[in-house]
């Protein structure tokens, strides 16, 4: 670990960016819905804020903040650290956050007058959890921590799916419930191995000791696969579909953007961080080969969907597979190239974040105006509500891959590697999937801009400001597109000397 | 800035303005004549700015380079003059259905797209305009709503979506094979051609562009595209758009240096294609169905001309063929507009249409005098003088055929009726396009090709020129007698095999949800948990 920078700016931010969500529920909970509002208004700026501050200050460093709690040092104290990815993903996290926020504020106020409602007010409680959980996920420095991390994401995730209740969605929520905490087992099993066997769970004290003997691969067996379950990689994708595809649109956003890449991300700490000589077996090419089959899995399945939210979130399944490409791409033995499939598979997740926030609450938008979200009976209703329909087009561009957008340029630097690593199955992988994406987003848009058989109706009037919101999120997937075709400096800072080389 | 500089950024910013403001105005009655007006910064590029002019563009544009060369100049000329032909066309013909949005949006897409691909230097920049005139086109096709548009949008956007995937990939090839030192295009053509990745990316290329051209096997989309989309449509599609393959052709092969292999690959797929086209074509008789046939076949031309110049090293050829190029968009848009203008007009004044009409279709044959004429001439330096030049001659007399067929269609398809709507201003549009195709050939072809066009006017070569027309007449006339000889082929020919295909996909997709629901079942979903970790783990041995 670097030259430990205990200074008070790094640790007020650090430690804000974890309490000031926890603040907010707290504040809910003293004060009751009556103030929902004004605690909200309050809150998400001010952590909006924090985080931005944070990616700054690292971004201007250009080395991770420090901060060891109490003054504690590891393996007896708790360490945060904001390392590039750390910050990136804070940054893009506070934003659809805030944007779902401000989509959410309509459909999840507290009724004047009225008596208190729940759903409100587990909603935004839950959604803070959840922002909180993140923050500490990314900043979390101990296997152990990022368990307990990773538990209260879970644990304020599944509520979001049966929020609106009934039967199909608390179903939805249980089974995703259940294989979560299967999940967890798993994790926590290869946490305990790797404590008995090095006498640590500090991530860099454990990269110094690890050897590769069986205990170090089944310990990662372990966590990797629990890990997997809550990405919902494919073939253990069983929760994710009806999960993501029943909740509130807003809740559908988090879930989808941000909640699955949480877990993913704890496997890249585990990977690159932890056991970087995980690279040198057939790990990465398994996991990849998982990635493949999601990709094609995913895609034919969106492919067949009749139900709009269905589609999008069978799309996030294939979506997912994208970012395991990175693994035999970034941890490849021929350094040359690594960089650049590291900054491409980050900016999947950013540009796949930014889309699918704006595609879940585009469909959203559209089961609300027309009363159903049945993809067949869309006939004409493009012209009805041109700017949501723009949304979804604008981010199914992305999902594409068509330039400008922050999926084209994800996408050229996964080919690149791949190509010039001679990595050829990958790209066959890549462009496929993105032929498959362009498949089941010109079903949708070109049934929504030509005429059906019986035009569709409005039957409930959304209002522009939700409209605007999301897109805002998708014009963020294309603005992503101007990201030069080069390794990121921002995603460098804290790395290893192993992915520091620039393309000569 | 110079005067050129400014006239390039112009030349899309001004369509791309007009495309904002497009979408902002909520009456689009004002801006309906903006559809024309847009596309003169694209003329004026063409005739003012010198070649060699580049500009790039800052970071928040992408760093794109636009820069015009000789073949790009001479494409986007033409194309220019197309889109404000065409969007006058258009206009006329939409009176009433000006508020019909998203029509002029689309059409300022595709039109920008159209224009840039003959600018843009660098490869993102050549990929983004690629893409945007090919999928902004998916939207004109289908504006029409009827059940036939539909499914000629579909066609057409498959086949968009699987050229950019491949093109996506040869692009990536280039840009790796200068170690993403540089992306522009001619830095990584230049690269290419030493690369250890040169044959993947000339496969890529020639794969992407090949079905944006419609080389046989990858021409269906166009007969059923040309003959549902509207004639405006049509006309830019067949004209402009699709010479954004060529110009890909142009610019991505590695000419110069002789590279045998591909060259003869390519030569022997347009010729294919040539033949093809003619085969198919006259046993169709709608007569945008033949135009379509038609485009197949001189599209295959020109990758055969394009081959051969990457055979031999003739480094004249891609000025030869954008010459080429320029005649045919021209000459098919403008027999698009001349489908819509016989629809139009009574039996008496017929002679005003199929007489221009005439002179264009003998063009393709090249007869001598034609705009058509100076055209072919152009390509006979890269087509050398051997059997591949014997080829082209019998291929100008099948287009000959096939061309006095399209006329013959053209002929029955005119209106019956005895009263009907004027087309007094849309005739007019038709034949200043007449007057393009003839004049504008033999005005420029000393500056292209760097040679008198006197040569073109001796004995010999009237005669070489006028001899493929003959037989073209004389098979005519035999086919003419026994018309019934010819099988009934549907438009799109092979897309009867997407039927098969449809049923393999369904087949396939059936399939897959059925491993769905049992990989979601509980007890699969637990025991692949235990596969995956015992797998994983396998992994981490096999490694080492």
């Amino acid at each position: 670990m670097a030259a430990a920078e205990t200074s008070s700016i790094a640790g007020l931010l650090l430690v804000s960016v974890l309490i000031l969500p926890v603040v907010g529920i707290l504040a809910q909970l003293a004060l009751g819905g009556r103030f929902l509002n004004w605690i909200c208004l309050a809150v998400f700026p001010a952590s909006f804020g924090v985080s931005a501050a944070t990616c700054a200050v690292v971004w201007s460093h250009g080395e991770p903040l420090i901060y060891i709690v109490g003054g504690w040092q590891p393996p007896l104290g708790i360490a945060l650290r904001a390392d590039g990815i750390s910050a990136a993903m804070m940054l893009v996290t506070a934003i659809i956050i805030c944007a779902v926020a401000i989509f959410a504020r309509v459909e999840f106020t507290q009724p004047s007058g009225a008596p208190e409602a729940r759903a409100p007010f587990v909603f935004w409680a839950l959604i803070l959890a959840l922002w909180s959980a993140l923050n500490a996920l990314f900043l979390g420095c101990d296997l152990f921590n990022l368990y307990v991390a990773l538990e209260l994401l879970t644990f304020a995730a599944v509520p979001l799916v049966c929020l609106k209740g009934g039967e199909a969605t608390v179903k939805a929520a249980l089974r995703y419930l259940l294989f979560a905490l299967l999940g967890s087992m798993l994790y926590l099993m290869g946490t305990a191995l790797l404590y008995g066997a090095y006498g640590t769970l500090d991530i860099t004290l454990l990269a110094q000791r690890v050897h590769p003997e069986r205990v170090t691969w089944i310990a990662a067996a372990l966590m990797t696969v629990g890990l997997l379950t809550k990405t919902a990689l494919f073939p253990l994708h069983l929760w994710l579909p009806p999960a993501h595809a029943g909740a509130p649109a807003a809740g559908s956003a988090v879930l989808s953007a941000l909640v699955v890449k949480g877990s993913f991300f704890l496997i890249v700490r585990l990977w690159f961080d932890a056991m970087p000589g995980l690279g040198h077996t057939a790990g990465p090419q398994l996991l990849a080969s998982l990635g493949a089959a999601a990709i094609l899995f995913g895609s034919v399945m969106a492919l067949r969907q009749q139900r709009l939210k269905l589609l999008v979130a069978y799309s996030t399944v294939a979506q997912i597979g994208y970012l395991f490409l990175m693994f035999p791409l970034a941890m490849a033995a021929e350094q040359s190239w690594t960089s650049l499939a590291w900054t491409g598979g980050w900016l999947q997740l950013f540009s796949h974040a930014f889309a699918k926030a704006a595609m879940f609450l585009a469909a959203g938008l559209i089961a609300d105006a027309l009363g159903h979200d049945r993809i067949n009976d869309l006939g004409g209703a493009g012209r009805l509500r041109p700017l949501t329909f723009c949304t979804f087009g604008l981010a199914g561009l992305s999902l594409i891959g068509v330039p400008p957008s922050g999926g084209f340029v994800a996408k050229w630097l996964l080919l690149s590697a791949s190509v010039a690593e001679g990595q050829w199955i990958w790209a066959a992988v890549i462009v496929v999937g993105g032929l498959l994406a362009g498949g089941y987003i010109f079903k949708v848009l070109g049934r929504a801009f030509t005429a059906g058989s019986d035009a569709p109706v409005i039957v409930t009037p959304v209002s522009l400001s939700r409209e605007v919101v999301a897109f805002s999120l998708a014009v963020g997937a294309v603005l992503l597109g101007f990201f030069p075709l080069e390794p990121a400096e921002i995603l460098q800072i804290g790395r290893p000397e192993i992915l520091g080389s620039t393309v000569p | 800035m110079t005067l050129g500089e400014v006239l390039l950024v112009a030349t899309l910013a001004v369509p791309l303005v007009t495309l904002v403001l497009a979408l902002s105005s909520g009456s689009h009655r004002r801006t309906t004549i903006l559809l024309v007006l847009a596309a003169i910064p694209a003329l004026l590029t063409a005739l003012f700015a010198e070649s060699g002019t580049t500009v790039v563009l800052p970071q928040a544009l992408l760093s794109l380079v636009l820069s015009l060369d000789l073949p790009g100049r001479l494409l986007l000329g033409a194309a220019a003059l197309l889109w404000i032909a065409t969007g006058a066309y258009a206009v006329l013909s939409r009176r009433g259905r000006e508020n019909d949005n998203p029509f002029p949006i689309w059409w300022l897409a595709t039109m920008t797209g159209s224009f840039g691909v003959f600018i843009v230097a660098d490869l993102v920049g050549f990929y983004l305009f690629f893409t945007l005139v090919s999928l902004s086109a998916y939207w004109l096709v289908v504006d029409d709503g009827a059940p036939p548009a539909k499914r000629a949008g579909a066609v057409y956007v498959s086949f968009a979506l699987l050229s950019e995937a491949f093109l996506l990939l040869a692009f990536v090839l280039l840009a790796v094979a200068t170690r993403n030192d540089s992306f522009l295009i001619r830095d990584a053509v230049a690269a290419i051609s030493t690369s250890p990745l040169r044959d993947p990316a000339m496969a890529f290329l020639v794969l992407g562009f090949g079905i944006k051209i419609g080389l046989v096997p990858f021409h269906v989309w166009m007969p059923l595209t040309y003959a549902s989309a509207s004639i405006p449509v049509a006309a830019v599609l067949s004209g402009a758009t699709v010479k954004a393959g060529v110009i890909g052709l142009i610019r991505f092969l590695p000419f110069g240096v002789p590279l045998p292999g591909w060259g003869e690959t390519l030569t022997a797929l347009g010729f294919v294609s040539a033949f093809y086209g003619v085969l198919i074509g006259i046993t169709q008789t709608n007569p945008r169905t033949i135009l379509a046939y038609s485009s197949v076949s001189q599209m295959g031309l020109i990758a055969a001309v394009l081959g051969m110049g990457l055979a031999t090293g003739n480094s004249i050829t891609p000025a030869a063929a954008a010459f080429y190029a320029m005649f045919h968009i021209l000459a098919k848009g403008g027999l698009f507009l001349a489908i819509g203008v016989a629809q139009k007009t009574r039996h008496r004044t017929e002679w005003t249409v199929l007489l221009p009409a005439a002179v264009v279709v003998l063009g393709f044959g090249g007869f001598p005098m034609t705009g058509g004429a100076i055209a072919k001439y152009a390509i006979k330096s890269p087509l050398g003088d051997g059997d591949v030049a014997m080829l082209a001659m019998v291929s100008a007399a099948a287009s000959t055929l096939l061309m006095l067929h399209f006329l013959r269609c053209l002929r029955a398809s005119r209106s019956h009726e005895t009263r009907t709507t004027s087309a007094a201003e849309q005739s007019f549009i038709w034949l200043a396009i007449v007057v393009a195709v003839v004049a504008l050939p033999w005005a420029l072809y000393p500056a292209v090709i760097q040679a008198s066009a006197h040569d073109a006017l001796s004995f010999d070569a009237l005669w070489k020129a006028t001899w493929p027309v003959l037989i073209g007449v004389l098979l005519f006339g035999v086919l003419g007698r026994a018309p019934r000889i010819l099988p009934m082929i549907p438009p799109g020919d092979i897309i009867v095999l997407q039927s098969w295909a449809w049923s393999g996909a369904k087949a396939l997709g059936d399939a897959t949800e059925r491993i769905d629901e049992y990989l979601r079942r509980w007890s699969i979903a637990g025991s692949l948990l235990l596969v995956v970790t015992l797998a994983l783990i396998g992994s981490f041995y096999v490694g080492r």
